[in-house]
């Protein structure tokens, strides 16, 4: 399905939030499986099951039809319980059907960034409500009155802390004339991790928007770093943007200030055209906000262990940056 | 000087057929003996021989140059039908030195025809120091009917390497070959496989010494032994004990294992740590045996049961918080390797004396469950069945192994794998109302466990005397109690054993009983006793604590019992030894404590495995007229 | 390592449910009158309900001796270990739940003496976790003898002739450590001071080490009577970064400012005798944690049976 390689590419850096995510589905499912075969099970079939558990080694040394027998079926769960849990499976097995799709979104035509997320995740969502079930089932506690509901597509935005957390990363393909970044603030919680694949013509600094202290932001042109996104422990936001758009990092446990956070590896020109509905104007303030982020105070006291500021001119981008802000802000030097 | 034998003649050679026949290749450390005895056992497995390969180790890394003590390398014994242990004495040796090969005369470890390829350049050494200690030893091994074939290994790998060092295990390599008929197109993937990560030019001089000693031995040793293959039908894989328990580890589901350095448990976890993450596992060396144990306990207690693989001078450390672990009836599997004790003692060599201190080790009165595998192949499928019975019954489960199945190598049945062996997910699912720490079922002390996160379920664990809600509580009915549950569910796991099978007749003269590792020489001697007529059979546990059931009614149909074990127990007629001091293998005690049958004992601590012949001996020591016919 | 969601939780208690300081109440404390463990349940307790910590993913985890009892008192998940031993059993914990939060509390004897080795290689792990070690200078539970932190010359029933050796300096250690993230003291006299380093320990990711002066009422009462009475000897710490307490301003005067980045001037204070420094000494946020550096890929039953069987062909005959 991956239409564009950098997809794919996004997909793997993403491989152990991915796999993380796919092991709590998978686990809940487990639970839920073994729960409804343990009602059902005839003491034969259960000393078969405790028989394989077992291991070939307790053939010849357990009696499994014994062992089997020493955990008696529990009292099997209410009949609207079952039915719940038998939805819950369902909706978990899905889920697991699903593949690399489910980490997938494609931005189409007429829909919005926030929307479209919210769509993607809101599937995960239902995982989520079908894992809780599931749990509720098996402890004895589900009520349809209040847990019914649970197995609805929920938004984001009403997740509570732990299902922020466990959320799974996404993938995202989208043109870059509809990458309102705004809409992704929305996304920057629990352990989020959001990797746009921007196609086409693209504001250069979009996502300058989502530099907050605590979210890793990455925009990239070749995928470099696209693992420290995957393994940053808060959320993350990360854009593949198109050749001449600014390359930069924000990394949170790089420093107190937002300057020695964020390191910008390319600063382009500030735009001339418009993209879609960004203004060139619009755009161009994007960029000098990134620069005036991204600027080392003049007098830095030498604090030792931070991370030290890098010297006016010490590199091209650093050096192109500066002396543009000089421009920009009409600043004399004062070096 | 010259050698003391007659050099091979180019004379037609002499082809024994046998049902079985045992090398070594024995070197200094450090010259690539075990690498050559490795690959001849791989490739005689692959051709349908049975195969029994052990490492012969010396006690430090680096031991000078040609002394006795540095003898290092493989003990391979191959024959037609499957091999169950390493058997009797050598029939063939190749060795690097004179000296390695005294070590081998002086622990009789050579056949008295037995021949020996060895390494004569040192009979021409400048060094006269040199020169007599070659003619001293030549003297001492005259006292055998040995064979002795000088080869100047050197000599002829320097004819295409400048460093015979390196090389020589090859040249011997390809001896072997065309003496025992081996597939030269199988040994040279094997070298290709040992050498993967070399270059291609490592490979190619491998192989031309390799052609080297192969053509050598062509034309100036006339011996062949044949030795009939059976290809197995089934797959089979080979590895070493410490390997199947890894492999084990991780198709049980664990997921962590946490260690501390040890000999000879280690390379459980260098197996691990190669790839257990891969798995979605760990090896966690800690920063010592108690730590070691300490995280592991920790992590079984938050989630899935963990493990933890150490020694005896390592368990010994890790007793208080075994002890802890029964206590509060968390999970934990630990494996002990055994080697020779007591204290450091023999850290490479083999010994089975660690199973009262298994099993009675801890303070207090602390009821676990204590197994052995008796093959390397249960090694592998022994860790399923205690990763399980530890979550089941809540306890310390050990698996007590040695170095003889650590560093024994043969082949297996390649396991049917099965994900239900793998441990459950965790359930984080709120607890029951009511539900308590310690839900203890009044009959069989069994209760459901409560892990972190499992919302309404809070509580304290505690190694204090504690009541059913892990409360902490000093009372005597309460102690009494929470005792009577943790020891009722070894009462209950013996309830689900079932009687073990004797190997043999169910009623004869002598039943010989043993545990783990000494299963196949015991039965190749039960065997060679019975087709002497004698009336004796065999019987291998497996649990040890609890023991398996029905023992005294096995017992009872056999004049004598007697255990047979590698550890320490006095002999009748030893200076002051009497019935009533005598001090007993630690099987036999255990024994007669379970089935107040006067259970005899016979052991022997002599830091390798028990030899079939010895076991014999035994055996006919115990029948009247010394089992005479 | 287990990946778990644990959502449960919040959904029992519904998503605006605020935990109160009751709700991490365990059983009642039962230490003597007055000593300073209670100000630490207490402003551990707070700091819980302040985070708004679910109590069923918070563990408490401790070894042996008087602050040991900790875990009983709290009600959260707690592991009341052996002596010495908290921390290798913190780190299983972590190393296999990483999502569940944290706390060991351990004593002088059991941090410093015979649980000293894992004290070291814990500092060297960096797991994210709170270590307090609850100091006061003697072995109370076993009643009165000498610990390495009691002072020289202080007679017990070990040492009756007063303690020979000088006794160890717990921050000096663990600022020795490599790997040291968070090394921070605070004193159980000083609530608010306690509360926000136990606050700021919780905050930092990573390994923090927290000890915490306190009078044993028993057995030392009287060891850091000076300090207590003439607040002029306890010079605070104070930095954006580690811990400031305006509320404190007024009674501790003498303060200095200290960048908890800067190793080295916390190493020069931690050696300081004349006078006790409470803050945060030193704190490196970007030190690898070993949660982190050995995170693996979680598999599924499935995945491993396959990746077992191509195991098993690099072993096959």
């Amino acid at each position: 399905m991956p239409s564009d390689p950098r997809v794919a590419a996004a997909l793997a850096a993403l491989a152990k939030p991915i796999a993380e995510f796919r092991a709590s589905v998978h686990g809940a499912l487990q639970q839920a499986d073994s729960f409804v075969a343990a009602h059902s099970a005839t003491a034969t079939a259960r000393a078969a099951g405790a028989a394989v558990g077992l291991g070939k080694f307790a053939d010849m040394h357990i009696d499994a039809g014994k062992f089997a027998a020493l955990f008696p079926a529990s009292q099997p769960a209410a009949p609207d319980a079952m039915a719940a849990l038998e939805r819950a499976i369902k909706v978990l097995r899905a889920v697991t059907a699903q593949g690399d799709a489910l980490f997938v979104a494609k931005v189409t035509a007429g829909k919005k960034l926030g929307a479209t997320i919210d769509a993607a995740l809101a599937d995960a969502g239902a995982a989520f409500g079908a894992i809780v079930i599931a749990e509720l089932v098996r402890g004895g506690r589900y009520n349809a009155a209040d847990h019914a509901r649970l197995l609805d597509p929920s938004e984001f935005r009403a997740w509570n802390r732990a299902e922020r957390r466990f959320a799974p990363p996404l993938v995202v393909e989208v043109d870059g004339a509809d990458l309102y970044a705004g809409a992704l603030l929305d996304f920057v919680d629990g352990r989020e991790k959001i990797v746009l694949v921007v196609r086409g013509a693209a504001p250069p600094a979009p996502l300058v928007r989502c530099v907050t202290p605590g979210t890793y932001v990455l925009q990239t042109v070749d995928g470099a770093d696209l693992e420290k996104v995957a393994g940053f422990e808060g959320p993350a936001i990360a854009a593949l943007v198109p050749q001449g758009a600014a390359t930069f990092a924000h990394n949170p446990s790089a420093g107190n200030e937002t300057w020695q956070r964020l390191s910008v590896t390319f600063l382009p020109p500030l735009p001339t055209k418009a993209v879609g509905g960004f203004s060139a104007w619009q755009m161009g303030e994007d960029v000098k906000m990134l620069a005036d982020l991204a600027r080392t105070p003049f007098a830095v006291p030498g604090a030792p262990g931070a991370k030290s500021a890098p010297a006016i001119g010490a590199n091209d981008a650093v050096d192109r940056l500066a002396s543009w802000l000089l421009d920009a802000s009409g600043v004399s030097g004062t070096n | 000087m010259p050698a003391p034998s007659a050099t091979a003649a180019p004379a037609p050679p002499k082809v024994l057929r046998v049902p079985e026949h045992t090398v070594e290749i024995v070197s200094d450390s450090g010259e690539g003996a075990q690498k050559c005895g490795q690959i001849f056992g791989a490739v005689s497995a692959k051709m349908g021989n049975g195969v029994w390969t052990v490492e012969l180790i010396p006690a430090e890394i680096q031991p000078p140059p040609r002394v006795p003590e540095g003898a290092s390398g493989n003990r391979i014994r191959v024959g037609e039908h499957p091999v169950t242990n390493w058997g009797d004495r050598t029939h063939l040796v190749i060795a690097f030195n004179e000296q390695v090969l005294l070590a081998r005369h002086r622990v009789d470890a050579l056949a008295d025809d037995a021949i020996l390829l060895v390494e004569d350049k040192w009979a021409r050494s400048d060094d006269p120091d040199i020169v007599a200690a070659w003619n001293a030893a030549m003297k001492e091994l005259s006292g055998k009917h040995y064979r002795i074939v000088p080869v100047a290994m050197e000599d002829e790998c320097l004819t295409i390497v400048d460093n015979p060092k390196k090389g020589k295990n090859m040249f011997a390599l390809g001896l072997l070959a065309r003496i025992y008929g081996r597939d030269m197109e199988l040994i040279k993937q094997q070298i290709a496989h040992a050498f993967r990560k070399k270059s291609e030019e490592v490979y190619a001089q491998n192989v031309a010494l390799l052609e080297l000693g192969f053509h050598w031995a062509e034309d100036n040793i006339d011996i062949r032994v044949e030795i009939p293959t059976h290809p197995s039908t089934k797959p089979q894989v080979v590895m070493n004990g410490n390997e199947a328990i890894g492999m084990g580890c991780i198709a049980s589901g664990m997921e962590l294992c946490a260690m501390y350095p040890i000999t000879p448990a280690t390379s459980v976890s260098h197996y691990l740590s190669e790839v257990f993450e891969k798995f979605g596992g760990m090896v966690h060396q800690a920063e010592d045996e108690i730590a070691a144990v300490g995280v592991a306990i920790g992590a079984s207690y938050a989630g899935k049961v963990a493990f933890t693989v150490t020694s005896g001078p390592g368990m010994a450390l890790k007793t208080e918080f075994l002890g802890y672990a029964i206590m509060t009836e968390t999970p934990l599997v630990l494996v002990n390797v055994q080697r020779g004790g007591p204290s450091t003692g023999l850290p490479t060599k083999v010994e089975q004396s660690d199973l009262l201190a298994s099993i009675f080790g801890q303070t207090g009165d602390a009821p676990h469950i204590v197994m052995a595998p008796a093959t390397i192949e249960e090694c592998f499928h022994i860790m399923i069945t205690a990763r399980r019975l530890a979550e089941t019954f809540r306890t310390l489960v050990m698996v007590l192994t040695d170095a003889n199945l650590a560093t024994g190598v043969t082949p297996y049945d390649k396991p049917t794998l099965d994900e239900k062996w793998q441990a459950a997910p965790l359930d984080l699912a709120p607890v029951r109302e009511g539900q308590k720490a310690y839900d203890w079922n009044k009959e069989t002390g069994l209760s459901e466990r409560i892990i972190p996160g499992r919302p309404g379920g809070m509580f304290t664990l505690t190694g204090l005397s504690h009541d059913d809600r892990s409360k902490v509580a000093y009372s005597s009915d309460i102690h009494q109690h929470s005792s009577a549950m943790r020891s009722r569910k070894l009462a209950v796991l013996q309830s689900l054993l079932t009687p073990p099978t004797v190997y043999g007749d169910e009623k004869g003269d002598l039943l010989v009983v043993g545990w783990g590792s000494t299963k196949g020489a015991i039965e190749e001697a039960v065997d060679r006793a019975r087709k002497d007529g004698l009336k004796v059979s065999a019987l291998q546990l497996r649990f040890l604590s609890p023991l398996e059931p029905g023992l005294k009614e096995i017992f009872k149909k056999f004049k004598k019992v007697m255990t047979v074990e590698i550890n320490y127990s006095d002999d009748m007629g030893d200076p002051y030894v009497t019935e009533e001091n005598r001090r007993r293998g630690q099987l036999s005690i255990l024994l007669r404590n379970a089935t107040l049958v006067d259970v005899d004992c016979w052991g022997r601590v002599p830091g390798e495995p028990l030899r079939p012949m010895s076991i014999l001996e035994a055996i006919r020591g115990r029948l009247p007229r010394g089992g005479a016919a | 390592m287990s990946y778990t969601c644990g959502l449960l939780p919040v959904l029992d208690q519904s998503d605006d449910h605020q935990y109160e300081m009751s709700e991490y109440e365990g059983a009642r404390a039962r230490w003597c009158p007055g000593c300073g463990d209670h100000s630490v349940l207490t402003a551990v307790q707070r700091l819980l309900a302040a985070e708004q910590l679910i109590p069923e993913q918070t563990m408490m985890v401790s070894g042996i001796g008087c602050s040991s009892r900790f875990p009983h008192y709290m009600k959260t998940y707690g592991f009341h270990g052996l002596h010495g031993r908290a921390l290798p059993v913190a780190t299983g914990i972590k190393l296999h739940r990483p999502e569940l939060d944290v706390f060991v509390t351990m004593g002088d004897g059991d941090c410093t003496s015979i649980g000293a080795g894992h004290w070291v290689h814990a500092i060297r792990y960096n797991l994210n976790m709170v270590a307090m070690m609850l100091d006061n200078g003697i072995y109370g539970l076993t009643k009165n003898q000498t610990s390495p932190t009691t002072p020289q010359g202080f007679k017990s029933n070990t040492q009756p002739f007063g303690s020979i050796l000088p006794p160890l300096n717990p921050i000096e250690v663990a600022l020795g450590i490599t790997n040291a993230s968070f090394v921070a003291q605070t004193a159980e006299w000083v609530p608010s001071h306690l509360y926000a380093t136990l606050r700021a320990a919780y905050k930092h990711k990573g390994f923090s080490f927290v000890r915490v002066l306190q009078r044993c009422p028993v057995f030392t009462p009287a060891i850091f009577q000076k300090a207590v009475q003439d607040p002029t000897r306890i010079n605070l710490l104070v930095h954006d970064d580690g811990v400031v307490t305006p509320d404190l301003d007024r009674i501790y005067q003498t303060q200095t400012q200290h960048d908890p980045s800067d190793l080295a001037a916390a190493r020069a204070l931690a050696e300081q005798t004349d006078r006790i420094n409470l803050g945060v000494f030193y704190k490196d946020p970007s030190k690898p944690r070993y949660e982190e550096t050995r995170r693996v890929t979680p598999r599924t039953p499935a995945e491993r049976v396959a990746l077992l069987e191509k195991e098993f062909a690099r072993y096959a005959v």
